[in-house]
């Protein structure tokens, strides 16, 4: 039983949320109910779902739902859906495996079920069927994962971003990123270079104040925005995103450099309409140029990529489910 | 006996070549490589084993034993920077130039059948051919990570990221790395093996192969020299590795 961002609007979700720490107790507590004999109780910022083994269906499911219901109103229960027996092991199968996700495919969910399990079944809130069920999930999780695309290619702006640099430069430990123009795009990306490593940031803007607060926020530098170019030679990673109607960056400003940057590979993200970066600044043969309409081309490829590996996925589901029954 | 084993070698790296390529089509890593590599250097140890003992000394006698020499020494790199740079796709792109070089080596005419056995042996003469082939393992591999460099960059120019091979290929500056450390590594193996041959007893023949081997050098020498005081863009360094190998190659009929 439980609900999910389709099901129900995060002001309902957050009613029913049960912080991380308290998830084990609250699986034990249930199985002092009448014929409920294990639970584990999944709780994310998308869901909240309690997986029970009852000794009689209809009267657990009634247990449960007057239990839940002393806590919430009426408006909110009707939010919850019930799933039984291979129904309930095939949502269960596609949620750990992301396809319930709201980013289908993401990983994260995996990881957020594992914990739930291991609380339940260290508050002894776990026996014979749900640690098979479970233990089973995971196993189905990784075989997924292993033999489908599912979470393949990244599927936002910041993430495609975020993965490239990767891909030109590895790990991006001791990898300098400088921020053009102060936007909330540019801090998103920025943010996370950082998040996977990135350890120098410089922040230019037209406007100092914008770029002294962002720098702040970010634990950066600032440059004047007359002086930019210097940094240039220090850079890995270049986030543009100024209103400016000509572009701030140009292919021979790049050039007159590559010598002092020992011919380094350099990451140009343009996320400016009209675009900051002029556009044979890609032509130079370490620059690697991707403005937004190639990011956004990216990660709609990797939605796509995604949604196509759902069927495959369900299928492999379904066998799992038939070899268990 | 070692024909036979031979086989079994080509076998070997082609199996490597066909499963790593299946995996990167589907875009997993493939595990097994490094493991089918090393069955084939195995295979590769025991033919040279088998041709050392007929001919009583290190087998670089003939066209068809510097073959498999250079492929053992290909090999023998790949296993050692495979793992330390954790490169498994390498293998793949290694494995089907290995099979090539032992496919050759099996061409009739170029592995003596009964090779002569040698009385007096040169130390010289064997170091500077044992250095040499280290050598072209090393360049060798510099050129299948050049080769890689040349894929990912034009695919990551392109934008084309959503391939299997994309997804494998080790990053661009890892790439570029290895490229720069196997040509010094190569460098200077090949540079003890050009020694040698300078102290070791000459014959015409020899004088000839000698200064297309200062020509090698040279060219390699010159490569390293201009990236190390102006630097030189990644692309331009993995293209350069490339055709200084293919070049270095057609030496090899120079030798007999």
């Amino acid at each position: 039983m439980g609900l999910n961002h389709e099901t129900a609007p995060v002001e309902v979700r957050e009613h029913f949320a049960v912080s991380e720490d308290k998830l084990g107790a609250m699986a034990s507590k249930l199985t002092e109910l009448t014929t409920i004999a294990e639970s584990v109780v999944i709780s994310t910022c998308n869901r909240m779902e309690v997986y029970v083994a009852a000794e009689d269906r209809q009267v657990g499911l009634e247990v449960l739902t007057k239990h839940l219901s002393k806590d919430h109103n009426e408006a909110d229960m009707s939010h919850l859906y019930q799933k039984c027996g291979d129904e309930a092991k095939k949502h269960l199968f596609a949620l750990v495996c992301g396809l319930n996700s709201m980013v289908l495919g993401e990983t994260e969910i995996f990881g957020q079920v594992k914990s739930a399990y291991k609380q339940a079944l260290e508050a002894g809130a776990t026996k014979g069927v749900l640690n098979r069920l479970f233990q089973k999930s995971f196993a189905v999780g990784k075989r997924i994962r292993t033999n489908t695309r599912i979470q393949m290619g990244a599927t936002s702006v910041g993430n495609v971003a975020v993965d490239l640099a990767e891909k030109i430069f590895g790990k991006l430990n001791g990898s300098h990123v400088m921020i053009i123009g102060a936007g909330e795009t540019s801090r998103l990306v920025a943010q996370s270079m950082i998040s996977r490593g990135a350890s120098e940031l410089t922040v230019t803007n037209r406007s100092m104040e914008r770029a002294k607060a962002l720098a702040d926020e970010l634990n950066g530098e600032v440059v004047p925005f007359d002086s930019w170019q210097d940094a240039l030679v220090k850079a890995d990673v270049v986030v543009s995103s100024t209103g400016a109607p000509e572009p701030v960056l140009r292919a021979n400003q790049i050039e007159s450099v590559r010598r002092m940057r020992k011919f380094r590979p350099l990451f140009l993200i343009d996320i400016a309409v009209p675009r900051d970066i002029e556009a044979q600044a890609g032509d130079i043969e370490e620059v690697y140029l991707y403005d937004i309409d190639k990011l956004q081309q990216l990660a709609s490829s990797a939605k796509e990529s995604r949604a196509k590996q759902v069927e495959l996925c369900e299928q492999m589901i379904a066998e799992e489910i038939r070899q268990i029954s | 006996m070692d024909r036979w084993v031979l086989i079994i070698a080509i076998i070997l790296a082609a199996v490597a070549a066909i499963q790593g390529a299946r995996h990167v089509r589907r875009g997993s890593k493939s595990r097994w490589t490094v493991l089918w590599m090393l069955f084939c250097f195995i295979a590769q140890l025991s033919v040279l084993s088998l041709r050392g003992e007929m001919r009583a000394c290190c087998p670089l006698g003939d066209t068809g034993e510097v073959l498999i020499f250079s492929a053992w020494s290909l090999t023998i790199f790949y296993m050692v920077v495979g793992s330390v740079y954790r490169l498994s796709l390498l293998g793949v792109f290694t494995a089907p130039l290995v099979c090539f070089l032992l496919s050759i080596a099996l061409m009739p005419g170029l592995l003596d059948t009964s090779p002569e056995r040698k009385i007096v042996v040169d130390g010289w003469r064997e170091s500077h051919a044992a250095f040499s082939v280290l050598a072209y393992g090393a360049l060798g591999l510099a050129a299948v990570a050049g080769v890689m460099f040349i894929v990912l960059n034009r695919q990551l120019k392109e934008a084309h990221t959503g391939t299997g091979l994309f997804a494998n290929l080790p990053p661009a500056r890892d790439l570029n790395q290895v490229v720069e450390r196997l040509l010094w590594l190569g460098f200077s193996l090949l540079t003890l093996g050009l020694i040698c041959g300078l102290v070791m007893e000459k014959s015409g023949a020899a004088n000839k192969h000698l200064y297309v081997a200062l020509g090698q050098w040279g060219s390699y020498a010159l490569l390293l020299f201009w990236g190390w005081m102006r630097g030189m863009p990644p692309r331009k360094l993995a293209i350069t590795a490339v055709v200084l190998f293919v070049l270095s190659l057609l030496i090899f009929p120079l030798i007999n």
